[in-house]
């Protein structure tokens, strides 16, 4: 069960976040608006974060990962990190985004007309 | 603690991100309230994920302390984690304005 922690965390990422979407114009239902944010990013991230592993300056313990690697020895839990973690960002500026517009209108209409 | 490997690099990612918003992009994502009402959420949450990711007891990422300031707080959170989530997140963000603005100046033409 320990193999299956990481990638447990970014479950958990995603349901917690997973609401949001219904608040705003959507992220996943904006697939290639949010592939075009979310992958250039993770791309040099990724590249980061190869380069750390195979300098070490940061390892992955073996005993919370799958053990699944992509090349440069890189676990799979890493690269769904690096697109996880901007969906998450993503969802709460879009919700925040959508709460603060629909407060203005809001306001805006209760304002006495003068 | 040289923290040539991860200080120096977390704070050139923050640098470079500061460059792609005044110089290159300009979208005026950091004059809206709802980026910085995010950053605080999205702050809010990392540190009990992050916090479960490096905890010392039983780390899932084990950091060289050689090449960090060796600073650890909240918990035992590398503080360069802090610089290396806000880069990656605003980076996105960033791209993201970005795109909802050539989208809008289509529209418009």
């Amino acid at each position: 069960m320990d193999h299956w922690q990481y990638l447990l965390v970014l479950a958990a990422c995603l349901a917690i976040t997973a609401p949001l979407e219904f608040f705003g114009a959507g992220v996943y239902r904006q697939a290639w608006r949010t592939a075009a944010a979310v992958l250039p990013v993770a791309a040099v991230f990724v590249a980061w974060d190869a380069i750390a592993v195979a300098v070490h300056i940061w390892t992955y313990n073996p005993r919370y990962v799958t053990g699944w690697e992509l090349p440069g020895r890189l676990p799979i839990e890493e690269l769904l990190f690096f697109v996880v973690i901007p969906l998450c960002g993503l969802l709460t500026y879009s919700a925040v985004d959508a709460i603060l517009a629909r407060l203005r209108r809001v306001r805006t209409r209760a304002a006495p007309r003068s | 603690m040289t923290g040539l490997g991860y200080t120096i690099p977390a704070i050139v990612a923050v640098l470079a991100v500061c460059v792609m918003e005044f110089v290159v992009l300009r979208t005026g994502l950091f004059r809206r309230a709802a980026y910085w009402i995010a950053m605080v959420i999205v702050l809010a949450f990392q540190i009990p994920v992050d916090g479960w990711l490096t905890k010392l007891s039983a780390p899932i990422v084990i950091y060289d302390d050689r090449h960090t300031s060796g600073v650890r707080f909240p918990f035992d959170i590398p503080v360069e984690d802090f610089l290396f989530g806000w880069a990656m997140v605003t980076a996105v963000l960033l791209l993201w304005k970005r795109r909802r603005l050539r989208d809008r100046g289509k529209n418009l033409s």
